[in-house]
Order: C-alpha cells, then sequence, then structure tokens
C-alpha cells in the first residue's frame, strides 16, 4: 500500500492507494491515525481518497473505526471517490451508514 | 463426518408469523404463472428448482445446536439452545436402531439462547444415558443448574436421570472426546466464550459463535487464523453486520460479522465458511440478503487465492466433510 498526505488548508486530504490487507493494515492504521491527529489539531475535515485503493478488507475497515473513535466526533472524516468494489464493500459491511462517502474529493466542502 | 445443524439463530429462538408464510405462498404462486402440476412431487421439484430459498423454504427460528456425526460411539453435540430439543427426538430414534445412548456436548459459553434446550432434551430423563459436558467455563454445571432451579422449571436438575459429568477444558491443549481431537480457543464475549476445532485424520471442523473481533484487538487474530488452518468446515457467528458492530449499543455484545468471518478464513486457508447464529429479528430475505452479500465479498477480496465456499446454515441443514 502506498500512502500521500495532502494538506489544503481547509481540508487534509490522505490518499492510500493498492489493497489495504492483512499484510498492510497496520501501516494504513497507523497512516491513518496520525492524519486524524494533525486534522484535528488543524480543526479541519479529512478526506480519505479511496480512488487509487483497489480494495479494502475488514481490517482496513475497522482502521477506519479506530480513526474515527481518535477523532471523538471534533472532525468529519469523509470517503471519497470508492470505486465499484470499495462502493461495495462499503456497502456490504455498512460503513457507507458510518462515514460520509462522496464521489470526488471535492464534493467535500 | 457430517455436520447436522438444528438450530442457527442467535439470542432467541423465533417463528414464522403467519403473515410471512402467506408472502412466501404469494410470491411462489406469482413466480408459477399460472402453470399446471400432475402431482405435488413435481410441484416440490418446481418449488426447489425455481424458487429462491427464502421463498421455498426457511433458516428457522431454532437457537444454537450442531451436531457432528463422525466420533465413534457417540453423538457429539455443540451447544445446547432451543435445537436440541429437536436433536433429542432424532437421537431416541436413532438409539432405538442401537446407537449408544452417550452424548458429548461441548458448551460455546453458558448464555441462555446456548443451554435453554437441555430442560426440554428428552434422552436427559433417561436412565442409562451418559451425558459429558465438556466445557471451558468451570461454573457450567451452576448455569445448568440454574435454569432448572425451582421458580425457573418445573423439573429440578437432579431428577434428570442421565449420569450426568461435567469436564472443564484449558485452552491450547488438544484432548479426545468421542474419538475426535479436540482444541478449544478463548474468544471475546460477555462471561467469555470457547471455540472448537474438531478433528479426524484429515478431515477438521471449527465451532467458533460469539467471537467479537473488535478493531482494538485485530493484532491477535492470527491466534483465530491458526485455529482455523485449512479447517474443511468453520462455523462462524455473522449476526451482526460489521458496520452494526461498531459504535453502537450491539459492540461489545460479543458478536462478529460476515466480513471478519470471511477474512478470517481466507488467511487461515479454509475450505467452506458456514454463516450461523442469525439475528432473530431477520427475515429469511435479510438472510439470504446477507448471504448474497457475503458471497460478493468474498469474490472482492479473494485476490490470488482459491474461491472459498461460502453456505449459510439453517435448521435442517447438512453438511458432508
Amino acid at each position: 500500500m502506498d500512502w500521500r498526505l495532502r494538506n489544503d488548508g481547509w481540508r487534509l486530504v490522505a490518499a492510500p492507494a493498492g489493497r489495504v490487507d492483512e499484510d498492510s493494515w497496520k501501516d494504513f492504521s497507523t497512516q491513518l491515525t496520525g492524519a486524524v491527529r494533525e486534522a484535528v489539531a488543524a480543526s479541519i475535515p479529512l478526506v480519505v481518497d479511496l480512488s487509487g485503493l483497489e480494495y479494502m478488507t475488514s481490517k482496513g475497515l475497522r482502521a477506519l473505526t479506530m480513526a474515527k473513535n481518535e477523532a471523538h466526533g471534533a472532525i468529519t472524516i469523509s470517503l471519497a471517490a470508492p470505486n465499484e468494489a470499495m462502493r461495495r464493500i462499503l456497502t456490504i459491511s455498512r460503513y457507507n451508514m458510518l462515514f460520509p462517502v462522496v464521489d470526488h474529493i471535492d464534493a467535500v466542502r | 463426518m457430517l455436520v447436522r445443524f438444528w438450530g442457527t439463530r442467535g439470542s432467541l429462538p423465533v417463528a414464522l408469523r403467519a403473515d410471512a408464510h402467506l408472502a412466501k405462498i404469494a410470491h411462489a404462486l406469482f413466480v408459477a404463472g399460472g402453470r399446471r402440476f400432475m402431482d405435488e412431487a413435481s410441484a416440490v421439484r418446481f418449488a426447489r428448482s425455481k424458487l429462491d430459498f427464502a421463498t421455498a423454504g426457511t433458516y428457522g427460528g431454532a437457537t444454537p445446536c450442531v451436531e457432528i456425526e463422525g466420533g465413534e460411539e457417540a453423538f457429539v453435540v455443540c451447544d445446547m439452545g432451543s435445537g436440541l430439543r429437536e436433536f433429542g427426538l432424532s437421537a431416541l430414534r436413532r438409539c432405538a436402531e442401537g446407537h449408544p445412548r452417550v452424548y458429548h456436548f461441548f458448551l460455546s459459553h453458558l448464555h441462555w439462547d446456548h443451554i435453554m434446550g437441555f430442560p426440554y432434551f428428552r434422552p436427559a430423563y433417561e436412565s442409562g444415558a451418559r451425558i459429558v459436558i465438556h466445557s471451558g467455563h468451570p461454573d457450567a454445571e451452576q448455569a445448568l443448574r440454574r435454569q432448572q432451579a425451582e421458580g425457573a422449571f418445573p423439573v429440578p436438575f437432579d431428577a434428570l436421570k442421565a449420569r450426568i459429568e461435567f469436564v472443564t477444558h484449558p485452552t491450547g491443549e488438544r484432548f479426545t472426546a468421542a474419538g475426535l481431537r479436540v482444541m478449544l480457543i478463548r474468544q471475546a464475549s460477555t462471561h467469555g466464550s470457547f471455540g472448537y476445532r474438531f478433528e479426524q485424520p484429515g478431515r477438521a471442523v471449527v465451532y467458533s459463535t460469539d467471537a467479537e473481533h473488535s478493531p482494538e484487538e485485530m493484532d491477535k487474530e492470527s491466534e483465530f487464523e491458526a485455529f482455523f488452518d485449512r479447517a474443511d468446515l468453520v462455523i462462524c457467528d455473522t449476526m451482526y453486520s460489521l458496520g452494526d458492530n461498531a459504535g453502537t449499543l450491539r459492540e461489545d455484545t460479543g458478536h462478529s460479522s460476515n466480513v471478519v468471518a470471511v477474512d478470517l478464513c481466507h488467511s487461515a486457508g479454509a475450505q467452506r465458511l458456514a454463516l450461523f447464529h442469525h439475528e432473530p429479528r431477520y427475515s429469511d430475505l435479510d438472510i439470504q440478503r446477507m448471504h448474497a452479500e457475503t458471497l460478493h465479498y468474498e469474490e472482492l477480496v479473494r485476490g490470488d487465492r482459491p474461491r472459498l465456499e461460502v453456505i449459510c446454515a439453517y435448521d435442517g441443514l447438512e453438511v458432508e466433510i
């Protein structure tokens, strides 16, 4: 899994790429937790750009849960631009009920 | 080995209401589209081949009870939910044909839905029957006595005529019962629960219900992957969706999800997963939808692995191992 983080000043965009699975979930979780802390410190929303992600297994999803817990409701965490597989995974797991899911990162204002 | 599901519902027994029956009949008639059948057998063939399971059948409403056929000279049964009553009647018929009256039970935990069938287990009232109750909980006997205490049930535990023995096992050590090699694993649930791995040469079945795999404990899941290792069948609690479990009242209630079960089985190289411990408020259509979603998830995250067969347990299902 690759990871990029960009601070636009008014939002933080995290962009994992590849797969989040049993081999990469720890790295994903560590990076995501760091991003949450940075976003909370700056009081700006965090957008997770999923456009480069092939898929995510339950460990990646549960890393999202931990990130949400880490934020304690102080910021919004949105999931943007999932491919069709990720969109189905979010629906099957009902994570589309836990996080705002938008078609493009610019949909987060 | 043959695995026979006598109860697959979680938490509370449920039954189909009249309106649910009527909806199934109406949908079947609609699908038949005016077709005429020569006899009832041809109507059954039509129902089996053309109707979905939620229309032609039902997942059932008895709470957990799973028989594993293949032990030597004894019945092997996981949990004593309300499905145990039906198993008891079946066992009596088989004993009448010569089967030894020896029963080995393996308790996942002591919650009501997993022990409530025992007061209705007819063989327990028979002198000459021998019942061995294996558990990881040292208070298993206390739990069974408590549900037959005065005020809870009319027949006290001490009135049961069978010879009843309780055996408490540690985790991680293999032992032999009814000719099967057995091992326990501790699972996260209120008051704790235990999963069981049953082995015969070249065969393995895992029973893992009421096990919560929380985000904070993901590091420890390698223990479950080892416990499920290349099992022919893994029976898993898949009561809620993963999202249902996260940050809601259902969190920390000791249950798992379909997607975690698939991932554990993938990592373990298991052959088959049986979805189990269905949520009592789910209709047959809800469970069928959950099964279809699980099949889709397995395909989405399979990667280069061989296909994991995902079946959905129902009361009456038999699986050859």
